[in-house]
């Protein structure tokens, strides 16, 4: 064998560091023993080791040499021996072999001892509850923040789930008010004029057309108290197209707007509410353009009556 | 440590089989802070690397009949002791639930000068030592005695042929003792 290749190899530095697999070890140790020159690398490179490691050196915490001192001294006596956990007693005989090996590892004789647990020196046991303390916070934190997570989601549900119950509640409200005002329209339209027909509290004024409208007829109601007003277009021709007939009150001779309303054969009996009249002497009727007039078109009068006294 | 001893190993390992308690005590005097530098420098922890320490001890004063002088010096065989009872208690169910915060340690410590108070080596040795060791020689020497990593955990871990690791373990500690001379 080439020595001083092997030497210069690497193998005794992994061996001595102890990162050789168990097969390797044995190898190195076998040529060793064989080889006074390996031998001597070898011694060298264990001296390099105790020196490095030294660089390390740390004094050890006060206590572990009293400690130890009262371990000696009690396994000497037999009693002190058996005043020792099982697994610190001096061995009696044969040696149980140690759990498990660790790669590396570098002497037989290590592998012969016995093993012997941790003494649970009062600062480690101190620090396995902390351990398990910082475990405990730890899971509890992390179970908050779950938690946290969680309400938050749900919060955020509810949130929308809230919001979208409101925005439903807006729509309801505005549909409800909506109905409202076109029921009170309704209600205080009709409702507070049951009946002009037969409410003797309505004045009706026959109006007879003349000329072009001979012989048509409309008929309008009014309530002087509530100031509403009724039409009932009895015999009336549609308008022309783009036109529409509206209602006037005659008011110390000039015509107030009183409405438009519509014509036809279908309407004939239909009573049509037309806009609140304070005051009339008389009502008129002319022929304006579709959606009515601000001011009558005098030449378009169809007709006019007075209100009976 | 040559001149401070006042006895040889020969007497130190005598004394011991003859259950001489002031040459245990001296022992512990004299090795443990080395002992003990290994075992942190492995576990990374104070309470833990004092666990290990006393167990070595007991173990040392239990299983001095094994101990085999042709296999090496005493200190080597404490040292083989102490490395591997740290690289069990590491690698132990006990230690598993703070995995995380030594490994943080150790890193933290892997680059960290510390304070060497032996007997030969001044406390400023280490970080002299250690800055001029290069870094993927460092490396290499923390992960295999340290880390207890076999070869081919250290190949993978540097991203090395496995043929290349022993080499440079080599180079590493080719440095390292020049380094260890200019002290």
């Amino acid at each position: 064998m080439d020595v001083q290749r092997y030497i210069s190899s690497g193998i005794l530095e992994s061996y001595v560091f102890g990162m050789l697999p168990e097969t390797e070890q044995t190898e190195v140790e076998k040529l060793v023993s064989q080889y006074p020159d390996v031998k001597a690398a070898l011694d060298l490179l264990q001296q390099d080791k105790e020196r490095f490691v030294q660089l390390y050196a740390v004094a050890p915490p006060t206590g572990i040499k009293n400690r130890l001192t009262e371990i000696i001294r009690q396994e000497n006596t037999e009693d002190g021996n058996k005043l020792l956990p099982e697994e610190l007693r001096a061995p009696m005989n044969g040696a149980k072999h140690n759990g498990h090996q660790v790669p590396g590892k570098k002497k037989p004789d290590i592998e012969k001892e016995t093993p012997i647990k941790y003494l649970a020196t009062p600062k480690s046991s101190s620090d396995r509850l902390w351990k398990y303390l910082t475990a405990a916070i730890v899971v509890l934190l992390i179970g908050s923040v779950v938690m946290n997570f969680f309400f938050f989601q749900k919060s955020t549900d509810y949130k929308s789930r809230y919001k979208s119950l409101i925005a439903t509640k807006e729509k309801l409200d505005a549909e409800k008010e909506h109905q409202a005002l076109t029921s009170s329209k309704e209600t205080t339209a009709i409702p507070v004029d049951p009946d002009p027909l037969s409410n003797p509290d309505f004045k009706w004024t026959q109006l007879q057309g003349g000329g072009a409208y001979a012989g048509k007829s409309v008929s309008v109601g009014w309530n002087a108290q509530t100031q509403a007003v009724y039409l009932q277009a009895k015999i009336m021709p549609l308008p022309p197209a783009g036109k529409q007939f509206q209602l006037w009150a005659i008011v110390n001779k000039k015509l107030v707007d009183a409405g438009v309303f519509d014509t036809g054969a279908e309407l004939t009996q239909e009573l049509q509410h037309m806009k609140a009249v304070a005051v009339a002497q008389g009502f008129a009727i002319t022929l304006e353009k579709k959606g009515g007039s601000t001011e009558p078109s005098m030449n378009q009068v169809c007709m006019s009556a007075k209100v009976t006294k | 440590m040559g001149a401070t001893l006042t006895y040889t190993e020969v007497e130190l390992i005598q004394g011991l089989l003859a259950r001489d308690e002031k040459i245990f005590t001296y022992l512990y005097d004299h090795y443990s802070p080395a002992l003990y530098g290994v075992a942190l420098k492995v576990v990374g922890e104070e309470a833990a690397a004092g666990d290990v320490l006393q167990e070595v001890f007991v173990k040392i004063w239990r299983n001095i009949d094994r101990y085999d002088a042709s296999k090496g010096r005493l200190f080597t065989w404490m040292l083989n002791i102490t490395r591997n009872t740290a690289i069990d208690s590491l690698r132990s169910k006990n230690h598993k639930l703070d995995q995380r915060v030594q490994d943080v340690n150790s890193v933290a410590l892997m680059y960290e000068p510390q304070l060497a108070v032996h007997l030969s080596v001044d406390h400023l040795g280490l970080s002299k030592v250690i800055e001029r060791l290069q870094k993927d020689q460092r490396i290499i020497i923390d992960m295999a005695y340290f880390k207890g990593h076999t070869q081919e955990e250290i190949a993978k871990s540097l991203e090395i042929p496995l043929g290349t690791v022993k080499t440079r373990m080599r180079n590493a500690i080719i440095q390292l003792r020049t380094l260890l001379k200019q002290l």
